[in-house]
């Protein structure tokens, strides 16, 4: 595939090219990607292997010229993720830190926009780790709040 | 005599509110015909209008906000004072075409406060636009007001009227294009799209009415259905001979010039809203253009074929 | 109330008729909240037309009488809603539509979304169904007319009478903070 010929490493999977690299040299590959046809950016996703104890990052690129869909996978240790933000390649990368900031908690430096999204008031975890039991959560919240105690002389 | 005089004011004054808002629940049935659907039921106006006058809360901007639909009532319920309705002649005088054109400027002004007053953004922007909509129609429905008291040679409607009982002034040649021209004139003032810039509900959040329910909301519907009357009886009477059929002065003259001044406004009401039906809305800018370069040239066209009619 | 005692006419009488005109011609806002929202297109088109009842659609909460909850409303939503149904001028009424706001619906174990609306704001007519057909809607309209007439709609008497337990839970809702336990 086109991709794995540019980059030189990495493997088909599922009809995509995968291709694994680490924080410091992932902004020079995309870089070099997007030169090379590979300029329709299409999302950011992140995957949380609890298990394994990191977070992965991965970037979806496809290229209309090769119609060829590339993912550039990075690994970030759990405790304190953090990695650099690619605004300056594709704009509309900073939104996405911005969701997976707010619901992973994966610090972008160079994102000066990583305020709350969806979110409001929201003091918690982030919602989509794995060790967030969501419906504790609601049961906490909401079940306790209590209903409105009519009077007893209401007849309607 | 003054009594009569006040009593016969008031009654044509309530049927002409009575007749409008009958109007308005009639005019929705028909839009919704041409939309292929049933239609609320046509007294629907009235139900309306009663639920709005029976709400428990009615939320108030200051005095200003409370005057200030009484502005515009008063506005046109004195513009259908000076127009006859059905031949009959209310308070109508030498020069009251000037009057009447002075007048229609009251409304908007009452908007104006109103929207002013309740401090929303939203009925800023609309009352801008409704204004400068009111500048706009104005010049060509002036000058074809013009070709018609040159042709009749006075400045009263009344007299336009009566003028008319062996022709109606639309069978002339340059008033055919004089009344296409009032008739896009008239389409602004009712406020029908394509001319609806100023309440526009998914533009503007419906513009002036923007903080209006209630009982302010009642009012401004009962001022509405006033409108509808005026405008459409003005154009009756300029080019459609007022409905005016029989001159001798006895009770079935009365009762039949009644009904086909009805029949007359309930047709030209038709018209302006199956063009609201088919047209989308304009812009302002649009608007304007259009007003003040194609319709003020053909408005002049009319003027200049009037003139040399006259003078030759 | 000096006016009605008997003398043109009945409080109970007067009552009737202003419900009588409040059912025949209901306005409902034009913010239609969540994915229920997809069944009003259809109610207001002219396959189901709702305007043969005298409803139609109004832009501003101020000019508007029956408030639709159509799906599920997140906390962020809340606080809009909550702005629009206090703008709104009395008598009003709400009607939910689909599962999510009788107990949460498909969203029911969900961080974010509002379990019940009945304890932030008091609802009138609840519709099931996930979304509900436009047949349903337009029951659950004809069954809020019906409710109006016999004078059991009340809930915006409810809102002013219990007001300070409504703002409460709308409180709780918004600034909600959990006690941290170990390890989570």
């Amino acid at each position: 595939m086109k991709a794995l010929e540019l980059i030189g490493k990495g493997e088909e999977m599922h009809g995509r090219a995968y291709i694994k690299s680490d924080k410091e040299e992932a902004s020079s590959i995309i870089k070099k990607l997007k030169e090379n046809g590979f300029d329709h950016f299409v999302m950011l996703s992140c995957v949380d292997w609890i298990d394994n104890n990191e977070f992965e990052l991965v970037y979806h690129l496809w290229s209309y010229e090769h119609k060829e869909h590339v993912m550039v996978s990075i690994i970030l240790p759990r405790d304190n993720p953090s990695m650099s933000s690619m605004h300056e390649l594709f704009p509309q990368i900073e939104t996405y830190e911005r969701e997976i900031h707010e619901m992973y908690g994966v610090d972008f430096e160079g994102n000066n926009r990583l305020t709350p999204f969806m979110l409001e008031g929201w003091h918690d975890m982030p919602p989509m780790r794995k060790d967030f039991d969501s419906k504790k959560f609601a049961e906490d919240v909401f079940d306790s709040i209590p209903e409105i105690k009519e009077e007893e002389d209401e007849g309607i | 005599m003054v009594v009569e005089k006040i009593a016969v004011i008031a009654l044509y004054t309530t049927i002409a509110m009575f007749v409008g808002i009958l109007f308005m629940g009639v005019g929705r049935k028909i839009v919704a015909r041409v939309h292929n659907r049933v239609g609320p039921p046509v007294y629907q106006g009235f139900i309306d209008i009663a639920k709005l006058l029976t709400k428990k809360t009615n939320i108030s901007h200051g005095w200003i906000y409370d005057l200030a639909l009484l502005f515009s009532m008063t506005g046109i319920m004195l513009t259908i004072l000076f127009l006859p309705i059905g031949g009959v002649k209310l308070l109508s005088m030498e020069g009251d075409a000037f009057l009447v054109l002075y007048l229609l400027a009251i409304p908007a002004l009452g908007f104006a406060l109103g929207a002013g007053a309740s401090g929303n953004p939203n009925a800023a922007i609309g009352v801008m636009r409704a204004l400068v909509m009111m500048l706009s129609y104005e010049l060509p429905f002036v000058i074809t007001l013009i070709a018609l008291m040159i042709y009749y040679d006075t400045s009263s409607i009344a007299q336009i009227v009566e003028m008319q009982h062996a022709k109606w002034a639309i069978m002339i040649p340059p008033f055919v294009l004089a009344a296409a021209v009032a008739d896009m004139a008239l389409q602004g003032m009712l406020m029908e799209a394509p001319f609806d810039i100023s309440t526009a509900p998914h533009e503007i959040a419906s513009g002036p009415m923007a903080e209006f329910g209630g009982k302010h909301l009642g009012a401004l519907m009962i001022y509405k259905a006033g409108t509808i009357v005026a405008y459409t009886t003005l154009f009756v009477d300029l080019f459609l001979g007022g409905g005016v059929v029989m001159h001798d002065g006895s009770v079935l003259a009365y009762l039949a010039n009644f009904a086909v001044w009805f029949i007359l406004i309930f047709l030209v009401f038709t018209l302006s809203l199956l063009i609201n039906t088919s047209f989308p809305r304009f812009r302002i800018e649009q608007a304007f253009k259009f007003y003040w370069k194609y319709e003020a040239l053909l408005a002049f066209i009319s003027l200049i074929w009037v003139y040399l009619m006259v003078i030759s | 109330m000096g006016l009605f005692d008997g003398d043109i006419m009945k409080y109970e009488d007067w009552n009737k008729i202003s419900r009588i005109a409040s059912r025949k011609s209901l306005w409902m806002v034009h913010f239609c909240t969540g994915c229920g929202a997809i069944e009003l297109p259809p109610v207001m088109t002219s396959r189901y037309d709702m305007e043969r009842f005298g409803m139609g659609s109004m832009a501003t909460p101020r000019q508007a009488d029956v408030l639709l909850i159509t799906g599920y409303l997140t906390v962020k939503t809340l606080k809009r809603v909550v702005n629009v149904y206090e703008q709104m001028q009395s008598p009003k009424y709400v009607i939910s539509f689909g599962s999510c706001p009788i107990n949460g619906g498909m969203y029911w174990d969900s961080y974010n979304t509002v379990k019940r609306l009945d304890r932030y704001l008091p609802v009138d007519v609840y519709v099931g169904g996930c979304m509900p057909r436009p047949e349903g809607v337009m029951n659950a309209f004809l069954e809020l007319m019906k409710l109006i007439d016999e004078g059991k709609a009340r809930g915006w008497e409810k809102y002013q009478k219990y007001y300070e337990q409504y703002k409460r839970n709308q409180k709780m809702a918004f600034n909600f903070e959990r006690e941290k336990d170990e390890g989570a």
